[in-house]
């Protein structure tokens, strides 16, 4: 996962999530304040250069993991390019031009400040930060049990697709459907046998639910808030005039 | 198929989340007496979790060539029921949208509705329905509907945030659900075989363990 390695290895790793979460709150909320393309793509750039610059994650990167969204973005504006009535029938979407560059803009600078985000944070470290904001202790289980599996159920979907790929399993469509059908259905087995077994080991230790680590430690996270903070409402005060 | 971070206005945005919110409580409260009642499930679902967000992540062989995924949410909801899949989608999700850029979190609320509430439910009644026809006419119809319904909510989703100038809602749902059919229903078809294997599969190898699971109150399972 591009994303996983990228949040681990990059320069900002150790400054407070609350921090960048906050940040990232910030730019969300400028993104939809931004009253012109303009503005927004320059709230775009500002994110993207911060990921890449500030925290060190390289740019091609960036990219492959924009790409997915993007495409998303550029078939939907397809369909705004055109406006259909019963009528007339298809033809050219008078406003086309307005809306789709304003639509772009928007979610360009909220894609670039999420990147910014998750791009730099691990998910471990939001999970906390989602504890410490009160989240309810049955979703933040979920969520620490999936991450944890998360990996090694990837590693045996590999695993079973390689030796299904050494029998043919892949040969025609209708061979690699039912290869997937077996796929799925072993891993789900695998599942049971996993959570029966995670069930078993947590109940060995007086497991009562709640599962509960160590959060990393960060040392300057009282600075870093601040900081975000100041720079939050710098952002969104220059956006906010900007746009009157 | 997700709706972007950004992409819809920020009422709409606002307005879905506010749509989510009391069913992901529900079923957050749902899911508590659950695993108050049966302990060994809290390991179960965090696993199952896992293992949607792996699923969602394969390419599925689509007709039209593009590379599509299946959306599990069929199977899930057969295999836990509508409402205890809520947290579940919630959590697949939100993991999308922070470890794939897949999604986003301004748009959680929006993808919830339509992944979360829409399809789990559809599929799961759509099975009930169907349940006297075969237990694989019953899984395809469930699966492949909730699938489908799925994909019409975010199409219903779209065309309320972008109504076409001309025609209105109407005309931009039929923009948008014509844009995403060349893809979307193929998909549902594959989707729906797909979980037909999987049952089989696991009835076929793996009887004991779907004794324990609620789709298996099933005549076959029984017998």
């Amino acid at each position: 996962m591009l994303i996983d390695t990228a949040a681990y290895g990059n320069r900002w790793r150790w400054i407070a999530p609350e921090a960048k979460a906050g940040f990232t709150l910030a730019g969300l909320l400028a993104a939809f304040l931004a009253g012109s393309p303009v503005i927004a793509l320059m709230l775009a750039l500002l994110f993207a250069l911060l990921a890449v610059l500030g925290a060190g994650v390289p740019g091609r990167l960036w990219l492959r993991v924009a790409l997915l969204p993007l495409g998303f973005l550029a078939l939907s504006s397809l369909s705004l390019l055109f406006s259909v009535t019963p009528e007339a029938g298809w033809h050219w979407a008078p406003d086309a031009g307005a809306r789709i560059s304003e639509l772009a803009g928007r979610s360009l600078a909220a894609l670039s400040a999420l990147l910014f985000l998750v791009l730099s944070t691990p998910l471990p470290d939001l999970v906390g930060l989602l504890r410490r904001l009160r989240c309810p202790d049955a979703l933040l289980d979920l969520m620490v049990v999936a991450y944890r599996m998360l990996f090694v159920l990837t590693a045996a979907v590999r695993a079973t697709c390689k030796a299904q790929e050494a029998r043919l399993g892949h040969a025609s469509r209708r061979q690699s459907l039912k290869s997937l059908g077996l796929l799925a259905a072993n891993l789900l087995v695998q599942v049971w046998h996993q959570a029966l077994g995670l069930h078993l080991a947590a109940a060995a230790r007086n497991g009562e639910g709640g599962l509960r680590f160590l959060s990393a430690g960060f040392v300057h996270a009282r600075r870093d808030c601040w900081l975000a903070l100041l720079a939050g409402i710098c952002l969104l005060a220059a956006v906010a005039g900007e746009s009157v | 198929m997700h709706i972007m971070e950004g992409f819809l206005p920020f009422q709409h945005a606002l307005g879905w989340t506010a749509a989510s919110a009391p069913v992901l409580v529900w079923g957050i409260v749902k899911l508590k007496r659950r695993l108050a009642e049966q302990p060994e499930q809290r390991m179960l679902l965090g696993v199952a979790t896992a293992f949607a967000f792996v699923l969602s992540a394969l390419k599925l062989p689509s007709l039209t060539g593009s590379s599509s995924h299946p959306t599990g949410v069929g199977l899930g909801a057969l295999l836990f029921g509508p409402l205890t899949m809520v947290p579940v989608a919630f959590v697949v999700l939100l993991f999308q949208a922070l470890l794939l850029a897949h999604g986003g979190l301004t748009t959680l609320g929006a993808n919830l509705f339509s992944m979360g509430v829409v399809g789990p439910c559809v599929a799961y009644g759509v099975f009930r329905l169907t349940r006297g026809l075969g237990l694989s006419t019953a899984v395809f119809c469930g699966a492949s509907l909730g699938n489908l319904a799925t994909y019409g909510m975010t199409s219903l989703q779209l065309a309320l945030a972008f109504p076409d100038p001309a025609g209105g809602v109407g005309a931009a749902l039929a923009k948008f659900a014509g844009i995403f059919a060349l893809t979307q229903i193929p998909l549902a078809i594959v989707e729906g075989l797909l979980t037909v294997m999987i049952v089989n599969a696991l009835r076929r190898f793996n009887a004991d363990e779907l004794r324990r699971l609620p789709l298996l109150h099933t005549p076959e399972a029984k017998a």
